[in-house]
């Protein structure tokens, strides 16, 4: 049976010279790893196309992708998810030290990336290397304004993309997974449970500087779709790991590899009236909604907020963060359908893209900073809120 | 002819006796059973009450969906509505009870199809329960959908999907009920055709533009892709 000291999947369609070549700057770390990628059959290699051919003439450390990662279409954010499972599949197969997980697009797997991404985990013995990327200001909103914030207040680990989706990840932390996920009966999502999982089993977790990500294009009719999918398996871990979280009291820094690069940022003005618009709708029709989940404190808020000009337009970071909080708390009681519920989230999170666009609007890469840590710090102060809804929901109500 | 008159009154006196001795076990049963009834209501609806009140059934039922019981509920209150229904079904049910003791024969034929007929009331209440339950999910669905979409006319679109599905739920119940069922049928092809067609108007009516937009040609399209949109979600 083949084994392999490092595996290595690249969901972007690469051919196999280029992913021989990424194998080839893994081999230089300490040790000489044997190194294994998945390749995709189906890759731009026109020469390769038969599977049979190209069994015979690849390189004997490429093996295809388990057909699950190919064969279900799926949204992006499922597809990711499954090709994390096939990942951490063929790694306990191949009885491999650690895995590396390149789930960002095709400029973006390159060998400087996976050499950052990897070293902690074969040189360090680190258990979950998390990205950090150079970031524009407008990019992974989703991610800087409640996943990497409400990671750090609940699990206490100050890491910026704890979804990566490019991560490394050892043979410690991927067999837990893999056990989670069949005990779940293959109802997992394990790109959203990798970070909570390493932080409440004390494993040891670190950032690695792997510069500019190439995000995708925002799809405005399918954004609904996209905050469900990423926050359902986020509020679904807070449910399986609040014993851990409600012991958590503060957070801390993690280990930094790699050199941090500051992206130049625009200061022009952006166009915020379409994302006000929606939560304008959102607060003349999802009235009824939002009054079951969020306390009369923070409709109140919600409405004077409706009223603010377009130039005027700021969401306090404590509301912002009672709303997440809400809403978490929801999901755990299912006060309405889970789908609804997050569903209904939406115009609240485009009014926070729209503040955030007005604060950071003649920010540099420095003034960003300091308003994602404002959010970050606002996060842990409003944590007594969250334990006190979370423990006593009836009794606690503002 | 004085003796004939008082034999002919002592006759009549003594059928209307007899008559009204043959009525009296069954009118004593009546009120017995009316009486009991009333007793048995009494405490169950107490029981289901109490029950209700301890799952916090009204504020459930808000949590449901359904906003509007509450209004037509007795004080605001779904447990209340609940708990007297069934008290009112357990004293009708007693009335029936009593009219069936009377021997004579149309009220046991009024008491066996008032019986037969209880299954099409339920299943109807059944009918219209399910199809309330799914025109508020439907409703909401449409509702949160068509926000995300940024449609002005979100609210418009959902109240007219809840009213169709409670318009077909209605039907059903009636159809059930077998009240009329020609008109039913009539009634309900007219009012189910007409939410769809002010449906369809006012949609389209209100997305004029966005058609007019849409119809506009690849050229805009092209130019409109141009635009550098910043925001990136993931």
């Amino acid at each position: 049976m083949k084994t392999a000291d490092l595996v290595l999947g690249v969901l972007a369609d690469l051919d196999e010279e280029r992913l021989i070549t990424l194998c080839d700057s893994l081999r230089t770390l300490l040790g000489s790893p044997i190194v294994v990628a998945l390749r995709n059959d189906h890759a731009g290699n026109p020469a390769q196309t038969d599977s049979a051919a190209s069994e015979k003439s690849a390189s004997p450390y490429l093996i295809p992708w388990p057909s699950s990662k190919t064969d279900n279409p799926g949204t992006p954010v499922l597809n990711i998810a499954t090709a994390y499972q096939s990942v951490f599949a063929v790694s306990e197969q191949l009885n491999a030290r650690a895995c590396c997980v390149i789930a960002s697009t095709i400029e973006n797997a390159s060998p400087d990336w996976v050499r950052q991404l990897a070293q902690p985990l074969m040189e360090e013995d680190f258990d979950l290397v998390v990205p950090q990327y150079a970031q524009r200001k407008f990019e992974g909103l989703l991610n800087n304004s409640i996943i990497s914030p409400l990671t750090r207040c609940l699990y206490g680990k100050r890491i910026r993309n704890p979804m990566g989706p490019d991560l490394g990840i050892s043979r410690r932390l991927f067999v837990k997974m893999l056990g989670a996920e069949r005990s779940a009966g293959g109802g997992g999502h394990a790109l959203a449970s990798i970070a909570p999982t390493a932080a409440c089993d004390n494993l040891k977790v670190c950032q690695a500087y792997v510069g500019r990500r190439t995000y995708p294009p925002t799809d405005w009719t399918n954004i609904s779709s996209l905050v469900a999918q990423i926050l359902g398996p986020v509020f679904l871990d807070m449910e399986r790991y609040a014993p851990c979280w409600q012991r958590t009291r503060s957070s801390v820094p993690v280990p930094a590899f790699g050199e941090s690069v500051f992206l130049s940022q625009d200061t022009g003005t952006v166009d915020i009236s379409r994302m006000v618009e929606s939560f304008h709708l959102g607060i003349r029709d999802l009235q009824e909604i939002w009054d079951l989940v969020l306390p009369p404190s923070t409709l109140l808020e919600l409405r004077k907020l409706a009223r603010l000009p377009l130039e005027q337009f700021r969401m306090p970071n404590e509301l912002w963060v009672r709303i997440v909080y809400d809403f978490a708390l929801a999901h755990r009681l299912r006060t309405i359908n889970r789908d609804h519920l997050l569903g209904s989230m939406t115009p609240l999170y485009l009014a926070w893209v729209a503040a955030f666009a007005h604060d950071v609007g003649a920010a540099d890469a420095a003034g960003l900073e300091q308003i994602l840590e404002r959010l970050a710090v606002a996060y842990e102060s409003g944590k007594p809120y969250l334990m006190s809804r979370w423990r006593w929901p009836d009794r606690f109500n503002p | 002819m004085w003796q004939q008159v008082k034999q002919a009154l002592a006759q009549s006196t003594e059928r209307f006796l007899t008559r009204f001795a043959d009525l009296l076990p069954g009118t004593a049963a009546l009120v017995v059973a009316v009486l009991i009834s009333i007793v048995l209501g009494f405490i169950v609806a107490a029981i289901v009450r109490r029950l209700l009140t301890s799952m916090q059934f009204d504020q459930r039922l808000t949590q449901w969906g359904f906003h509007s019981s509450a209004e037509w509920s007795p004080l605001k209150s779904p447990t209340l509505l609940v708990s007297r229904a069934i008290a009112a079904l357990i004293v009708i049910a007693g009335f029936l009870i009593g009219i069936a003791a009377f021997d004579a024969e149309w009220t046991s034929l009024l008491a066996r199809s008032i019986f037969d007929y209880i299954p099409n009331i339920l299943g109807a209440g059944l009918v219209l329960l399910v199809g309330s339950v799914i025109a508020r999910y439907i409703s909401r669905s449409v509702l949160i959908g068509a926000v995300n979409l940024n449609l002005h006319y979100a609210r418009l679109l959902s109240v007219g999907v809840r009213w169709l599905v409670m318009v077909l739920a209605v039907a059903m119940a009636l159809e059930h009920l077998r009240i009329a069922p020609g008109i039913v049928e009539l009634a309900f092809g007219i009012l189910f055709g007409g939410i769809v067609l002010a449906l369809a108007l006012a949609v389209g009516l209100g997305s004029k533009d966005l058609v007019t937009k849409s119809l506009a040609g690849d050229a805009q399209k092209a130019s409109a892709e141009k635009v550098e949109e910043p925001f990136r979600h993931i």
